[in-house]
């Protein structure tokens, strides 16, 4: 795995760590989902460039627009907005009981 | 035909792939496809394989998107299932899921739906995810309970499951049991090459509830018998088996497991052709005994005409019957005992590999699953 290289933290500084899904296309380091921003860049150079916001922006962005889209093509089950934070933690990469199933961890689910 | 399938089976499992699960969409989507000319298969990508292919009548389309986490990703799933059945909303007529995952998006296009129950996440997911709480596993069983209860029929492989489900709300005329099943394997099949003199086998995932801790357990105990060996045949990644290898190694048992991954489906047959024994020491979890399943290596083993030794569950009572025995589960020693003592009467041991080998050619193959699964389909159609 490659960890997101993004500087976290408000007075211990850290690299975030989790699961990077993209590269930044300007300086290059790996970034997970919460640190894309919306145009694809790290959160510096997105600053850089004077496009701040918030750096989950892009993937709240993305889950708000699913749980809209969802709630009307699901007439609206409201089962999607009913998972929150708390319940997706849970779910996280590093969260996994046996961290040997992260190979390929979803289809470790429903075995016949 | 580029578009306008009638047909759409979904599952939120890569395929294919070694596992279990993969022989058993390939059967129940191949009886879809062939009923309604064709069709569209949904399912989990990743690993090489392609987003997308076409196959005579049939469209597979793959999801490969990269998202860390396992809830966003299924949820990520469903919006992806959702628009490409969209693209089909005039023809699709029936659609067949195995998770709540793919039956929201069917059932938000208010097509028939046919929901094949072979595991429930809400039961499953804590063992791969301890930290999800039980008020979260309490919003997905409720998610579970809504699309069973609205799905037109609902398939289980087993007695186990059919009481689940229906301890759930689901009325009973509308489940179906629809057994898993295993094709009889050629008595000549020949000898893997580097398999080892006497072996016992086992094939399969090795996920916590499939007991292969007690089973290492009982060959510890069986270190007399210097000629026998055990391979265990997974089904999954090698980095999937370190704890258990950490095991073998505690127990003094290296050099005496062999340990085989992914092998090819083609391949697994000739192993358990040629064991001594095969083994299923499933634990006694909420997994086996509450949510229940219907295990194709005993089948397999069965097809394979091989003497079956594995735990006395409900689950396992259904599939091998009076064909094989049965130990108390998660007990190493009567395990081991067991295994001697068939070792100790092979005629017993061919006898019993033989029964079970007629039990599947007389109802069990994958021939018969499809045909009882075609009921099913008829059914509905009548509706």
């Amino acid at each position: 795995m490659t960890p997101c290289a993004v500087t976290t933290g408000f007075f211990t500084l850290g690299k975030c760590g989790q699961m990077a899904i993209a590269g930044c296309p300007s300086c290059g380091r790996a970034l997970c989902a919460d640190h894309v921003t919306e145009g694809g860049l790290c959160p510096e150079c997105a600053a850089a460039r004077n496009q701040v916001g918030h750096p989950a922006a892009a993937a709240a962005h993305r889950r708000r627009a699913y749980r809209h889209r969802s709630a009307t093509e699901y007439s609206d089950y409201g089962w999607y907005t009913s998972f929150d934070a708390y319940d997706r933690a849970a779910f996280d990469p590093d969260a996994a009981g046996n961290q040997d199933f992260r190979d390929d961890g979803d289809d470790a689910l429903v075995d016949s | 035909m580029a578009d306008g399938h009638r047909a759409a089976y979904v599952a939120f499992d890569r395929f294919p792939s070694t596992k279990g699960s993969a022989v058993h969409i390939r059967h129940m989507a191949a009886e879809l496809f062939d009923r309604y000319g064709g069709g569209l298969l949904c399912v989990l990508g990743g690993g090489g394989l392609p987003s997308y292919q076409r196959e005579g009548d049939v469209e597979i389309v793959r999801f490969d998107a990269v998202v860390p986490n396992w809830l966003d990703r299924a949820e990520a799933f469903s919006a992806w299932v959702a628009d490409r059945l969209a693209a089909h909303r005039d023809t699709l007529e029936v659609c067949h899921v195995r998770d709540p995952w793919g039956a929201l998006p069917a059932l938000s296009l208010g097509r028939r739906l046919v929901y094949e129950a072979n595991g429930l996440p809400s039961i499953e997911l804590p063992y791969t995810w301890p930290l999800a709480a039980p008020s979260t596993l309490a919003k997905i069983a409720d998610l579970e309970r809504e699309c069973l209860l609205k799905a037109d029929a609902v398939v289980v492989p087993s007695q186990v499951i059919a009481r689940t489900v229906t301890a759930r709300g689901v009325a009973a005329e509308r489940v179906h049991l629809v057994p898993n099943g295993a094709d009889p394997v050629p008595a000549d099949v020949p000898r893997p090459p580097d398999a080892p003199g006497r072996y016992l086998i086992y094939v399969g995932a090795l996920q916590p509830w499939q007991g292969i801790d007690v089973l290492l357990r009982a060959f510890a105990r069986l270190a007399d018998l210097s000629d026998l060996s055990l391979v265990i045949c997974s089904s999954v990644a090698p980095s999937r088996s370190r704890a258990l290898r950490r095991l073998a190694e505690r127990l003094g048992l290296t050099g005496r497991v062999h340990w085989q991954h992914t092998l090819p489906h083609a391949e697994v047959a000739a192993w358990l052709a040629h064991a001594e024994l095969s083994v299923a020491p499933l634990t006694a979890s909420p997994r086996n005994l509450d949510q229940g399943c219907s295990p194709i290596k005993v089948w397999e083993s069965m097809a394979a005409g091989t003497a079956v030794v594995a735990s006395d569950l409900p689950v396992i009572r259904e599939v091998l019957g009076e064909h094989g025995r049965l130990v108390p589960p998660d007990r190493p020693a009567e395990l081991a005992r067991a295994v001697r003592v068939l070792l100790e009467y092979p005629d017993l041991c061919a006898d019993l590999g033989r029964q079970a080998r007629e039990h599947v050619e007389n109802g069990y193959t994958w021939t018969h699953a499809r045909t009882r699964l075609a009921a099913v389909y008829h059914g509905l159609d009548l509706r």
